[in-house]
């Protein structure tokens, strides 16, 4: 492995340093993982974020339209801030009559299911960790998409 | 205190430690890993406190932004306790996040925001506002041009040193296997690293 001279060791050290001031986690990653896994089922596909739009407005801000894939799912949300609170005005592609879940730490969560148009509309959803969970298919093929969780 | 007749403290000295008490590296994850299996969530839980800070800086390492990397993490979490039965080796555990971690960060993420500016970044991460002492001054104005610099190296580089930073709690064999190098290269290869960044310190008039 050889030895580490004197100078590389003292660079490491500065490093070490700069990175845990300059690009720790954030505080509250872990515990938003934790969030994000504490599933009754976790045999799930994950959706990712799509940015192409300008997002920053979206977190922390709570306005704005995120839009989530997995393979052949898209789902579409967007959110209009109501007082301390929360409408969810959502849309499933391809279409169908899904359960949609929304989590919020420490406040539960609401359920409702979408219309044949794709289309769901959540009220009154709390400010804090948020992750969505779809339920596609019917009872002979189910799937469960989540996506990551998010901060409103 | 067990053979008094307060049934409160009974009940909490009742509680085991969980198996992977007191082990640390591989030995802790092949532990929790077991225990997950069986679905038991703290294990669960454990394991992400243990390695979220290597995911972390393996997804920086590879050039995403700090949103883009809190997804990231998330999503390679949630991947691996959706398939927890086809990693066949729980002490393989830190290896296969490495790799899920670099493979989704190479995604096409459909989402080309550009990189921020490093100032605004550094300044965004930077909790520099309130007065400073003359020492932290120096070290802050010292931090800031150790990362122009960091930045600056290849990005194979800034992983390498970023995985070594971390060691202790990421290993020699890991890194190496991580990036593909044979275990004997690590060093010598960490120490050009270090060499380039000293130039580009230098080449700014900075420290040596």
């Amino acid at each position: 492995m050889g030895s580490i001279s004197s100078a590389d060791q003292i660079l490491l050290a500065d490093l070490r340093r700069m990175l845990d001031v300059t690009d720790p986690p954030p505080g509250d990653l872990v515990q938003r993982v934790q969030f994000a896994i504490a599933l009754e089922n976790l045999d799930v596909e994950v959706a990712r974020w799509e940015r192409m739009d300008a997002l920053s407005g979206v977190r922390g801000g709570g306005q704005g339209t995120i839009t989530f894939t997995v393979s052949d799912l898209t789902v579409m949300i967007n959110l209009t801030k109501v007082g301390q609170r929360h409408r969810i005005d959502g849309w499933l592609v391809p279409a169908g009559e899904y359960g949609v879940e929304v989590r919020v730490a420490e406040h539960g969560s609401t359920s409702t299911t979408a219309d044949e148009g794709g289309r769901f509309v959540l009220d009154e959803v709390p400010c804090g960790t948020t992750q969505i969970v779809v339920t596609v298919g019917d009872v002979s093929c189910r799937r469960t998409v989540v996506t990551p969780t998010i901060v409103l | 205190m067990r053979s008094g007749a307060d049934t409160v403290t009974d009940v909490e000295t009742a509680e085991v430690d969980p198996p992977w008490e007191g082990l640390t590296g591989a030995e802790l994850h092949a532990a929790c890993m077991h225990a997950a299996r069986a679905g038991d969530r703290q294990a669960m839980d454990r394991l992400v406190a243990e390695l979220t800070p290597l995911v972390w800086h393996v997804a920086r390492g590879n050039g995403l932004d700090r949103h883009t990397a809190e997804d990231v993490v998330q999503t390679v979490w949630l991947a691996l306790f959706t398939h927890l039965e086809s990693l066949h080796d729980p002490k393989a555990l830190a290896a296969w996040l490495i790799t899920t971690t670099r493979r989704e960060a190479r995604r096409p993420h459909g989402r080309k925001t550009p990189p921020l500016p490093l100032t605004d970044e550094f300044a965004e991460s930077m909790p520099s506002t309130q007065p400073a002492p003359e020492d932290e001054a120096l070290r802050a104005d010292r931090d800031r041009r150790i990362w122009q610099a960091f930045t600056k190296l290849p990005q194979r580089c800034q992983e390498l040193l970023r995985m070594t930073v971390l060691a202790g709690r990421s290993e020699y064999q890991l890194v190496a296997d991580a990036l593909r190098m044979p275990r004997g290269s690590v060093g010598p290869t960490r120490g050009r690293c270090l060499n380039n960044m000293r130039d580009l310190l230098s080449s700014e008039g900075g420290i040596r």
